[in-house]
């Protein structure tokens, strides 16, 4: 029978996020599969405000920082957690348009369950293209979990043995 | 969430007093230190106007988007300004600015500041969007045609 070997998990470093994290190690440990945590630097958006003169260069720069500063607490506390619950944990620091670097880690390292936060609300068709969690979710070659329900995340990971 | 999910009637002023860039955004910030958004107006503002000394945010097509991330926002802060004179913002395109959104987030929203931000930009680089906020009578409008854009696929 196939296994589930490797899951991955995109967060955005949101208080949000952590809540996906949790439920992510709590299936790599049910499945004891390996978890690759991903976060990707955005940098599309600040391109485009530097191209609409709405930021300058060294707000650029800062902004940029800021983000890959986030990015990377955000790995070393789902780094942690995963060892807390004794989860073979990989991280992934990138940079550039968040779906198309998760996907293409998703391929990359053979991802056989992608695990992301709750989709927001869609008001138009135009954000069913161009929102980067509707990609993920769409462009994903890998079965998505989406995650719902905190509280119930919460309690799961809780009863998670370490 | 959205631009519109923000941007509240008393976040918005149809008829700006302010002759000077300065009191422009002193004004179309104190609506939201009103409404409880900020936690501490002068260094709110005074954010504001530091960023501003890195370059106006007047970013031409008669539209100036003065932001900051700064720790005395709660979440993140949106309101709007029109003024019928047109104020000197030292904008790219020379030209005087009658549309501001001015901008604000805790650092801890950085994501969401960044995507809105731009979101913003590409709303503001439609001709018939300015248009319609140029001659809207009301916040509830303002807010109605920003929402009309978000749904509507036009932009982008």
């Amino acid at each position: 029978m196939a296994k589930i070997l490797n899951i991955a998990v995109s967060l955005s470093g949101s208080a949000a996020s952590l809540i996906t994290a949790k439920y992510a190690i709590y299936l790599s440990k049910q499945l004891n599969a390996k978890l690759y945590a991903i976060y990707v630097v955005d940098d599309r958006s600040l391109h485009e405000l530097l191209k609409t003169r709405i930021f300058v260069e060294i707000e650029a720069v800062e902004y940029e920082r800021d983000l890959k500063d986030q990015g990377v607490n955000a790995l070393e506390r789902i780094k942690k957690m995963a060892e807390m619950k004794k989860v073979e944990c990989e991280t992934l620091l990138l940079k550039g348009v968040v779906h198309e670097e998760v996907v293409s880690k998703t391929k990359e390292f053979s991802v056989d369950l992608l695990v992301i936060g709750e989709l927001k609300e869609i008001v138009s068709r135009r954000e069913i293209f161009y929102d980067e969690g509707e990609r993920i979710f769409r462009e994903s070659p890998c079965p998505v979990v989406v995650v719902k329900n905190p509280e119930r995340v919460e309690s799961l990971y809780k009863e998670l043995e370490q | 969430m959205k631009i519109s999910d923000y941007l509240k009637k008393e976040f918005c002023i149809m008829d700006l007093k302010a002759t000077t860039k300065e009191q422009a955004i002193r004004e179309v910030a104190n609506c939201l230190t009103v409404n409880g958004k900020i936690k501490d107006k002068e260094k709110f503002i005074n954010d504001i106007l530091e960023r501003e000394s890195l370059g106006s945010t007047g970013i031409g097509h008669k539209v100036a988007i003065p932001h900051s991330r700064t720790e005395v926002v709660n979440g993140f802060a949106i309101s709007f300004g029109r003024s019928k004179e047109g104020i000197d913002f030292k904008a790219l395109d020379g030209d005087k600015v009658n549309l501001i959104f001015l901008m604000g987030a805790n650092p801890s929203e950085l994501n969401l500041y960044l995507r809105l931000l731009a979101e913003l930009s590409r709303l503001l680089m439609e001709n018939s969007f300015r248009r319609e906020l140029l001659s809207a009578n009301t916040g509830e409008e303002v807010i109605d045609i920003i929402r009309k854009y978000e749904a509507s696929g036009l932009v982008r």
